[in-house]
């Protein structure tokens, strides 16, 4: 066992938190210049990319969730991939400071003159006003805030502490914890991405939105633990029967994923009520029906038949095409949700890249911190050994 | 090394191969106990309730029932769906457990798949006898006919014939391939030569070796992983023919996995229910023990707790929608003329499963009953609020009525439990109710490793 120890050492080189932090600056800096050009392109691009990352750290965060409520062994592993993946999180809350100060160019409901000249929103201010909506993007952040610290202080002693009332306490975390993650991520899908669209309503949302974060979540774990191997770090502690194991979950949010998708398409669709189809009208208009079909085609059809195979899920080439793929489409998913609210037309902006590639240098860099800083492994989780043994 | 957390092992007390097979077959092999004549005593008298309420049902029309104008949908629907429902509790144990690798299921999944297939068999007699001519319920199939009548395709009620049918049978395939091996122990010990006939061409030639079961796992898993998706699909289904209209409280888009939620957490509580009584007539509370019980409220607690939060977003956005039908809708429902079936609903399915956060309580036996008899209760009154609230506040208040059921109603739903437990009690009768095979595989002699160091117990060897 001490020796096995030795090899969970975190043995990544500097050069990866260099490259997060140089990622950062520069995309940071961009699209700072690009606020400049063109304030509200820089608005939507930003709400864009930080939505995605924050997606994919409550991904993380319900993937610890899950794995302490059910008491999972196979992803015992994981676990530590996992938390040092949601260590980013409570950190993008800074990044929501732009959006809170140019509200109106983002959420027209929060112009006072769009609000007085129409009777639906008017009846929905008690809900939809700035300083409400800073309250409940505060609330969620210090929610999400709490889970992660209380998640990653006990694990951190875990390391140290090999007493089993630390998995307990975890447990207890994550069980009142789940029921907070539902109600946060449902509230700030509404918040962040309903409300661009004030009129427009959809109680299925939530869980909409939740799908597509924790299927990006598993592709980007699929690609790190891949990454992880091809440099013989963790080579025979997350091994192919892992691999397997989360290929079957990432088939299954997948499906998910489209069960979620259709279900809201098909209601709105059967219903054809003009107030529900507006939004997938402005979606299927010129080139947007492009992107609804990439968006079909790409985070549904492909991966669904390049996943299902059995053999695939142990071929790390096409495990890592396919996490990389389901990474992107994810994106597409968030930009078709905001983006028809500011251009008519899908439009790509040098902004969409710069705000991705510098709110996502600076989640990657705590990332590569957890890391660095700490074991890549729960060493003294009681599970260890099992989950390292575990067969798909 | 760290203090490993005890886990406590599935099976209480000790259990042999041979042990668990003498016990399981003598249920069906000894004279049964009282109770069990007693119980099918009543189910057959409620049977024929059935029979007589569907026979006058023919007779006189669906008239004697207390569906009005505008609540056309009454107690037959939510019947049905309420059946359905329970039903699903034995795919997702037989299917999704099994794909998770949950070997705790193997003591509860034959009852509970034999639970699923009588619960759809009631399901199904209210779409049929609902259609008013009854003797034309074929027309739901797409025969071809020299009329030209042709299934309306895109209409939910036509997607539920073949859900709810595909659904039958993949269970039906699904219960009958676990309970081969089964069967055969059934075939070698029986002393009568009928029984062994009868078990002997219902065991379809099984012998055990080593070839026949590589080949049913195999067969199992992908029966599985096709049983999956109807976990889903089905109750999703059902809910289209609800959310596909445009009637404010049915027209929302988290219908399909709400429903699938309610569905999971009503057949949960159905099986803790007869559980419950099955271990204590029938003296097997050391092979289901409290320990499944508690993984079992557990998942009442999940999916309780998700169909609360179907219940709050639904009110949330009825109200967000601005929409004064989306309105009026809710704050009829909770305040208006059904506001007691709306608040029985909430306290069964919302406050009761609340309970379960607690391991004392979960583990209590008498909790656990109870609770999952207002389980029972508050998801019959969730159907309900939904058919019934909505359509007797139409758009329209000169047709609003209030819908109230006629004692035919309420016999035809009564005798459906006649229907249910008849066949269940004659399961439990004939047929091993937990299956043997599965069972065994999560003692400790049968890992591999059993007796070295490392194993573990309750037969995992990780």
């Amino acid at each position: 066992m001490e020796n096995e120890k030795t090899a969970f050492r975190p043995i990544l080189s500097g050069i990866f938190g260099m490259i997060a932090a140089g990622a950062a600056i520069v995309g940071l800096l961009l699209s700072g210049v690009g606020y400049f050009l063109d304030a509200r392109q820089f608005l939507f691009s930003w709400l864009t990319a930080l939505v995605y990352w924050t997606t994919i750290g409550l991904g993380a965060l319900f993937f610890v969730m899950l794995h302490h409520l059910v008491g999972a062994r196979w992803s015992t592993v994981l676990r530590r991939m996992a938390e040092n993946l949601m260590w980013g999180l409570p950190v993008l809350a800074v990044f929501f400071l732009p959006i809170l100060f140019h509200m109106p160019q983002a959420y027209s409901w929060s112009n006072p003159e769009v609000m007085a000249g129409d009777h639906l929103l008017t009846g929905k201010s008690g809900y939809l006003n700035v300083p409400f909506f800073t309250l409940r993007l505060a609330a969620y952040f210090l929610v999400w805030f709490v889970l992660v610290s209380l998640l990653n202080t006990y694990s951190n002693q875990q390391d140290t502490n090999s007493s089993a009332s630390l998995t307990k306490r975890m447990r207890v975390v994550s069980a009142a914890g789940m029921v907070l993650f539902a109600v946060t991520l449902s509230f700030a899908a509404f918040d962040w991405l309903m409300s661009l669209d004030a009129h427009w309503y959809s109680t299925i949302y939530g869980v909409y939105v939740f799908a597509g974060s924790f299927l990006a979540l598993l592709a980007l774990m699929v690609l790190i633990v891949l990454q992880l191997r091809s440099r013989g770090i963790l080579k025979n502690v997350i091994t192919s029967e892992h691999d397997h194991d989360l290929g079957k979950l990432l088939f299954a949010f997948t499906i998910f994923w489209g069960y979620m998708a259709f279900s809201q398409y098909l209601l709105i669709w059967y219903g054809n009520i003009p107030e529900e189809t507006v939004w997938f009208l402005h979606r299927w208009n010129g080139t947007w029906k492009t992107a609804s079909l990439v968006l079909i085609f790409g985070q549904f059809v492909v991966p669904f038949f390049v996943l299902f195979p059995q053999a695939v899920k142990r071929m790390p080439a096409v495990m890592k095409a396919i996490g990389l793929w389901i990474l992107l489409m994810h994106w597409v998913d968030i930009y078709w949700l905001v983006m028809p609210s500011l251009h008519h037309e899908v439009h790509l902006s040098w902004m969409d890249v710069t705000t991705l590639v510098g709110i996502g240098g600076v989640f990657l860099w705590f990332f590569q911190r957890g890391m660095r800083s700490r074991p890549l492994v729960p060493i003294n989780d009681p599970t260890l050994a099992g989950s390292i043994r575990s067969l798909s | 090394m760290s203090a490993p957390i005890t886990e406590t092992p599935l099976l209480t007390g000790k259990h042999s191969f041979s042990g668990i097979t003498a016990k399981i077959s003598g249920i069906a092999e000894r004279k049964a106990p009282v109770p069990w004549y007693l119980a099918l005593g009543a189910a057959l008298s409620l049977l024929l309730v059935l029979f007589g309420s569907i026979g006058f049902l023919v007779f006189e029309g669906v008239g004697i029932w207390g569906v009005n104008n505008p609540v056309g949908w009454g107690w037959a629907i939510v019947n049905f769906v309420w059946w359905v429902g329970i039903g699903h509790a034995g795919t997702l144990i037989s299917a999704i457990l099994f794909l998770l690798r949950q070997r705790w299921r193997t003591s509860i999944n034959r009852f509970a798949e034999a639970m699923t297939l009588f619960a759809i068999s009631c399901a199904l007699i209210f779409p049929g006898i609902h259609v008013g001519r009854m003797w034309l319920a074929y027309w739901m199939f797409p025969i071809p006919n020299q009329m030209g009548m042709w299934p309306n395709f895109r209409s939910p009620l036509l997607w539920d014939v073949f859900a709810v049918s595909t659904y039958f049978i993949a269970s039906l395939l699904f219960w009958y391939t676990g309970l081969i091996p089964d069967l055969a122990t059934f075939r070698d010990r029986a002393k009568i030569k009928i029984k062994k006939v009868i078990f002997g061409i219902l065991a379809m030639g099984w012998r055990g070796g080593n070839r026949q079961w590589r080949h049913y796992e195999l067969a199992y898993l992908i029966l599985a992983g096709i049983s999956t998706p109807l976990v889903l699909s089905v109750h999703s289904v059902v809910s289209t023919d609800f959310a596909v209209s445009i009637i404010p409280g049915w027209h929302t888009t988290i219908f399909p996995p709400y429903f699938v939620a309610g569905a999971i957490f009503s057949g949960f509580a159905m099986v803790v229910t007869l559980t419950i009584i099955a271990r204590k007539i029938f003296n097997i509370g050391d092979i289901i023990t409290v320990n499944h019980l508690e993984k079992m409220n557990k998942i009442i607690l999940l999916t309780g707790s998700m169909v609360g939060y179907a219940y709050g977003i639904e009110f949330f956005i009825a109200w967000y929608s601005g929409n004064m039908y989306e309105q009026f809708t809710f704050i009829n429902r909770a305040f208006g003329n059904y506001a007691w079936a709306y608040w029985i609903m909430i306290f069964c399915n919302v406050l009761v499963p609340q309970v379960f956060w607690f391991k004392r309580l979960r583990r209590s036996i008498p909790v656990m009953f109870i609770a999952s008899i207002f389980i029972n209760i508050g998801m019959w009154f969730e159907r309900f609020v939904i058919v019934v609230s909505s359509l007797s506040r139409d758009f329209l208040p000169a047709n609003w009525d209030y819908y109230s059921p006629s004692i035919w109603d309420i016999s035809t739903f009564i005798g459906s439990f006649g229907l249910f437990f008849t066949l269940f009690l004659l399961f439990i009768r004939f047929l091993p109710m937990i299956s043997m095979a599965e069972v065994k595989t999560v003692l400790p002699e049968a890992d591999p490793h059993h007796g070295v160091a490392h194993s573990r117990p309750g037969g995992r060897h990780d």
